[in-house]
């Protein structure tokens, strides 16, 4: 009898403690259903091989010459979730600046710091090695878009519905020169009994 | 004669400690609701830090959350609400799968041992305070999220009784957040929801929601519905003229009453038990609303009830009652056998169990009781030029040019704080800092 009092004990400890487990940050996860870092990066995914791919690039590399300049204007979160868009915004930036054919350029919360910081080196920094105003790269296009969700609930059932749209504008002359989008459709069960 | 064997002594400590750890969660309760009581008097600051000082079970956490999180809302710590709050959401969206551990402890023990999981007016009404403090801290992305979010609790909420957690303040909030944003249609529906919740109730309907149903219906051009709003009401759409903008104000008046606990106990002599049957109720209302004043040169508008919280919570209780006074009849049945068990075995075997069963036998009395009594609106078409006044506080606002929003600014107030906050936030000129108001991040605003 002692014996099984241990054995039980010992098993509600374990169940209690907190376990650590590093998996890869590219395996799928879902705890709630709710909007996760495997959404993100399917949705960097996609439109990263979209924006690559479609005419808008090679067009406006043969007509100019040039690397267009992208900033990254506003990207509202129309859904039912406090999503981050800032996670798959940041992976599209990476992927297309290093893909060698895009330029990005600091966006407008960005720039006043280093603006700030520029003021600061006219002061303070050497002058062979001051950079001055007035050199920045304008942007020859701006990337805007919205998250949004439509979820339909049934007692502990709920279909979770995400649609991203994103479009590159062209600054120019206002031109939507690129429109991605990926959706995701997620069917969620919630548990009827906990322990 | 009874003899005392170290078995006997061996079940009178477990008794008592059974008893003892009950206590402690009850006593708990017993100081939240203490502190409930005084947060009139005292004020949201002191509260938040007697609360601070209490040690909570975890299966209250969500309503200690929910409570600390309105006391930070009220203060203008809108990072330290917002955390509290949506840690509470979580929680309370946890527990809504059915737990058989704390059905049965509920069942033979009390009603404590659950974990609180908020009423219905509970779970919208904490995305409506989260939608405040997202509104009030500049991101009004956030607090469109939570009215979404507050549309798809009410969508589970609502049964056959269409009204059940439907709340007409939180659907009048969303309207004033799609407004806000320019989404008219968004805001008309959300507007008319607001209104059939108040018809279905046979409530009064405020007149900032009566001038925001017929501004809107006019601004699109839905002349069917605006003619028959306005002989509804009885008045015309105010839509603002050049040079003019408009004020709503939300008011938070008073607080909300705590429950209590309704006791029946009775002595059977035959058996020698005394059986105890414990409810929770609310005391008898005598609420009496008291309003707040917009003053704007040439108009004034009063703020009107669109939410009773009194009336909800009363409401709320009722819906359960019935459960309620099953589980009290099983779980009073269950400890008379229990309590006869042990008398046929030991007589002070059974005056220690009937003792155990009366002492713990407690209603349950958690609520979020440091809400509002009330939650009062009012809506002014103003000059953008002029300031406008909290008539019976005194205080002024700011013109609405110099919040850089001609179209329609909020501001925010409780009769608990002498701080009314405002969005847009205006401009640093135009606010005097109050001696104990949160400004690190400068995400409070506070009127001048």
């Amino acid at each position: 009898m002692r014996y099984w009092i241990i054995v039980v004990t010992a098993l509600f400890l374990t169940a209690c403690a907190t376990s650590v487990e590093r998996v890869a940050t590219d395996s799928t996860i879902d705890l709630s259903g709710a909007w996760n870092d495997t959404d993100s990066r399917l949705v960097a995914e996609e439109m990263i091989q979209d924006a690559l791919s479609r005419p808008w690039l090679t067009d406006y590399t043969n007509r100019t010459g040039q690397r267009p300049a992208v900033i990254v204007g506003t990207v509202r979160n129309l859904s039912h979730e406090h999503i981050n868009v800032n996670t798959f915004v940041a992976d599209m930036e990476r992927a297309l600046v290093n893909s060698g054919r895009v330029d990005f350029v600091a966006s407008r919360g960005e720039r006043s710091e280093i603006r700030e910081e520029r003021i600061d080196q006219d002061l303070n920094a050497r002058e062979d090695t001051r950079n001055a105003a007035g050199q920045e790269l304008g942007a020859d296009f701006m990337l805007k878009g919205q998250i949004n969700t439509i979820i339909d609930v049934e007692g502990k059932e709920q279909v979770r519905y995400y649609q991203v749209d994103l479009t590159l504008i062209s600054l120019a002359d206002n031109r939507k020169v690129w429109l991605g989008q990926k959706k995701i459709k997620k069917y969620v069960k919630n548990a009827k009994l906990r322990y | 004669m009874v003899m005392v064997t170290p078995a006997w002594v061996q079940r009178l400590q477990v008794t008592g400690l059974l008893a003892g750890v009950l206590l402690i969660g009850g006593c708990a309760s017993w100081k939240v609701n203490q502190a409930a009581a005084e947060l009139a008097s005292v004020g949201p600051g002191a509260t938040l830090e007697r609360l601070e000082s209490i040690q909570v079970p975890d299966r209250d956490r969500a309503q200690y959350l929910l409570n600390t999180g309105i006391l930070k809302l009220y203060l203008g710590d809108w990072t330290g609400s917002r955390e509290d709050l949506q840690a509470a959401k979580r929680i309370m969206q946890s527990l809504q799968a059915v737990s058989v551990s704390e059905n049965f402890a509920a069942m033979t023990t009390n009603e404590t041992l659950r974990s609180y999981d908020g009423t219905p007016t509970d779970r919208v009404l904490v995305h409506v305070m989260l939608a405040l403090g997202y509104l009030f801290s500049g991101d009004p992305d956030g607090a469109r999220v939570e009215m979404l979010q507050a549309n798809v609790t009410m969508q589970t909420l609502a049964g056959d009784d269409s009204t059940r957690g439907q709340l007409a303040s939180a659907r009048f909030l969303a309207g004033v957040v799609y407004e806000r944003q320019g989404e008219w249609d968004d805001a008309l529906i959300s507007y008319r929801h607001a209104y059939r919740i108040l018809r279905e109730r046979g409530e009064t309907i405020p007149e900032a929601l009566q001038i925001s149903l017929l501004n809107l219906t006019r601004r699109q051009g839905f002349a069917d519905e605006y003619r028959q709003l306005q002989q509804a009401f009885g008045r015309e759409a105010q839509l603002p003229e050049t040079g003019e903008g408009e004020w709503l104000l939300l008011y938070f008046d008073a607080v909300v009453s705590r429950k209590t606990e309704s006791r029946i106990s009775v002595y059977n002599a035959e058996v020698d038990t005394m059986i105890s049957v414990v409810m929770p109720q609310y005391p008898q209302g005598y609420y009496q609303p008291r309003h707040l004043t917009l003053a704007a040169p040439e108009q004034r508008q009063r703020s009107e009830v669109i939410e009773n919280l009194e009336v909800r919570a009363r409401e709320d209780l009722a819906a359960e009652q019935a459960k309620h006074l099953a589980a009290a009849t099983v779980r009073a049945v269950a400890k008379y056998k229990m309590v006869q068990k042990a008398q046929s075995q030991n007589d002070i075997g059974g005056v220690l169990m009937n003792i155990a069963s009366v002492a713990t036998e407690q209603a349950d009395i958690r609520s979020w009781n440091m809400l509002p009594a009330s939650l009062q609106v009012a809506r002014l078409r103003a000059p953008a030029t002029a300031p406008v006044q909290l008539l019976e506080t005194g205080q002024p606002l700011p013109a609405l040019q110099a919040l850089g929003s001609r179209r329609l600014a909020l501001v925010m107030a409780s009769s608990l704080t002498d701080h009314p906050f405002i969005y847009p936030p205006p401009p640093a000129s135009a606010v005097t800092p109050a001696p104990d108001a949160t400004d690190e991040k400068g995400e409070s605003h506070e009127a001048p």
